[in-house]
């Protein structure tokens, strides 16, 4: 049964935020591929040794792969996990998948959409007309197929997903738990409306007033139940206007991976989450203002920001 | 556009493109997905030259009509919003599509099959299957879109140290993420009663494609450098063979000039292996209608 949440003061540090989830969760990830992603939070999700998440979404990329890595995904029911034509497959989500060590439970776009729709509307379920005749049908039994009884045609029945948790990072949100969202909002929305609690990080935190000036809020308060203030705290993603992707740092996380398990361990995982107490160390860890104001720079002109992609040389 | 005036020849990966642009109709809406950047210099290439009133979308971004600078190298950065009039939520994308309202998509694979349907999902089966990466929203607008353009810069396929020759096109998918002119278990398109028509080409760095009305792939064209053996060795069936197999139509200097102009980091060139992004052909007459051209 979904709740509102009316807290006044919702704001929390970090490791408070994220230790609302809870070891088994059906987990949202918010974000898309190189954009928007918690990253932050999944540091710190790690730390804390949360596991057996059960992760839903549609496309990303280093923040389900970095979970993976870390052991601490059961399932996955995402429409994909990779790092596009920039560096390739995701190294640890597919080790883990070919393991057994994480169910592979992977959906589509729409289907996802559809069932947290139905979750959204407090339905059973939804119809979809599409993904019947695919092989995703062996992937998940608890589909049914009907027969329209307005036009006879046949529809494919998807379950209501309400996740535990919407894992979200946001450039703007108050103290109150309104967030707002700049730029595509990839499926935040559904997740934050289908979820039972909205777990986020943002950028800046703002008064009330402010958020309207800068244009309205995405997402009402009473959906979220906790908010902390995370500055850089999508890195190596990208949260514009604040700063563009690390493709650099991310380079070199894919190639700690791709490397094989230990090497992962051993090269990402124990400098950059185990081995750095909190999000200020991990920063200084990976260059601190040096790097951040040149990804922060992005806006100056065209040529700045082309350079930021420039820089590392595609995978082979 | 310097650049534009300066092509002298073009690459693959421009030919490649042009053929991609060709089979976008002017006044639909198109959409391309995540990961494809040479389809996505495509739409835009066919939204500057013959398909000025194309809806195009923007595939992670779901931006309408952007102009972007430049093209980079992942799909969800707002680089590639510059410009756009509007911007629709994940819903509406596949909302557009479910309606009929959405003219194209592309769709590629590391398996395509002799019906059009595709696998991103899993290779092999049982312990030693393999797990590539997925096919985001593929597998619904599959079903959905009026028609579906496939492709993929694989078709060669060179053995592996063991002696074994993955093959990019075969006979039939061993996951069927996203369907084509059969289901997974042979039904037809009819059948299942879907929206949209299915695939109606295949661009290969081999050759060109279509299917034939009761849906197998067909050859239809051949690059210069490309010939009928080529295609049959690198193909794990015998595909069919049109009558007459033409010359895949090579890009101007106008759409070289476009694509060079918005791709200075040769982002699409990842989708190419690294033997075929020397192959270049001499550059073809004005491919693309030139009324429609000086309208753009």
């Amino acid at each position: 049964m979904s709740t509102v949440h009316t807290t006044a003061d919702k704001l929390v540090d970090l490791p408070t935020l994220v230790g609302r989830i809870r070891p088994g969760d059906t987990l949202a990830v918010g974000g898309g591929l190189s954009s928007r992603e918690p990253m932050a939070a999944i540091r710190e999700l790690i730390r804390q040794g949360i596991d057996g998440l059960r992760v839903v979404g549609s496309a990303h990329g280093i923040d389900i792969d970095l979970l993976c890595g870390a052991g601490a995904v059961s399932a996955t029911a995402e429409s994909y996990v990779g790092f596009e034509h920039d560096f390739g497959a995701a190294p640890n989500y597919r080790r883990a998948c070919e393991s057994g060590a994480v169910r592979v439970e992977d959906s589509c776009c729409y289907t996802i959409v559809q069932q947290l729709r139905a979750a959204i509307e407090g339905l059973p379920f939804m119809p979809v007309r599409s993904a019947r005749g695919s092989s995703f049908m062996e992937l998940h039994p608890e589909y049914r197929t009907m027969t329209c009884p307005f036009t006879g045609q046949e529809l494919l029945l998807v379950p209501a997903l309400a996740p535990d948790v919407a894992l979200l990072h946001a450039q703007y949100g108050d103290a109150h738990g309104n967030l707002r969202i700049e730029g595509p909002p990839v499926a935040d929305l559904l997740f934050a409306k289908a979820s039972r609690q909205v777990l986020a990080t943002v950028e800046r935190v703002v008064s009330t007033e402010e958020l309207a000036t800068l244009g309205g809020v995405t997402i009402p308060y009473f959906y979220v139940s906790a908010v902390a203030e995370v500055r850089f705290g999508a890195h190596p993603t990208a949260c514009y206007p604040f700063y563009a992707y690390d493709r650099p740092h991310t380079k070199q996380y894919h190639e700690a991976a791709s490397a094989g398990a230990d090497a992962f361990a051993e090269r990402y995982l124990a400098p950059f989450v185990h081995g750095v107490a909190d999000h200020a160390t991990y920063l200084e860890r990976v260059g601190g203002a040096a790097v951040l104001d040149r990804l922060a720079g992005w806006s100056t002109d065209d040529e700045v920001w082309l350079a930021l992609y420039a820089d590392a040389e595609p995978a082979a | 556009m310097s650049a534009a005036t300066e092509a002298t020849d073009c690459t693959l990966g421009e030919a490649m493109i042009a053929a991609l642009a060709r089979t976008i109709r002017d006044g639909t809406l198109v959409f391309h997905g995540f990961g494809s950047p040479l389809v996505q210099l495509a739409m835009h290439v066919a939204k500057r030259t013959h398909a000025p009133d194309m809806v195009l979308v923007a595939g992670a971004t779901y931006g309408v009509n952007p102009r972007p600078p430049f093209l980079t190298p992942t799909s969800n950065d707002w680089v590639l919003d510059r410009g756009a009039e509007c911007a629709l939520d994940i819903e509406e994308l596949f909302d557009l599509a479910a309606s009929g309202r959405m003219g194209r998509m592309f769709l590629s694979g590391v398996q395509i099959d002799r019906y059009g349907r595709t696998n991103v999902t899993r290779l092999g089966q049982g312990e030693a299957a393999k797990k590539l990466p997925g096919g985001g929203g593929g597998c619904n607008l599959s079903c959905d879109v009026e028609a579906v353009t496939l492709w993929t810069a694989a078709h060669r396929t060179r053995a592996d140290r063991a002696g074994r020759r993955q093959f990019r096109i075969v006979e039939s998918c061993d996951f069927v993420t996203n369907v084509g002119h059969r289901t997974a278990d042979g039904r037809t398109r009819q059948a299942m009663g879907y929206r949209g028509g299915g695939p109606d080409r295949l661009i290969t760095d081999l050759g060109l494609f279509d299917f034939e009305a009761d849906g197998e792939l067909r050859l239809i064209g051949l690059y210069p450098d490309t010939t009928v053996d080529d295609v049959l060795d690198n193909t794990a069936f015998r595909p069919r063979l049109a009558e007459t197999i033409a010359p895949i139509p090579m890009p101007d200097a106008e759409v070289v000039g476009i694509i060079r102009a918005l791709d200075p980091m040769h982002v699409h060139e990842h989708e190419l292996r690294a033997e075929d992004r020397d192959r270049r052909f001499a550059l073809g007459p004005t491919a693309l209608p030139r009324a429609a051209v000086a309208t753009a």
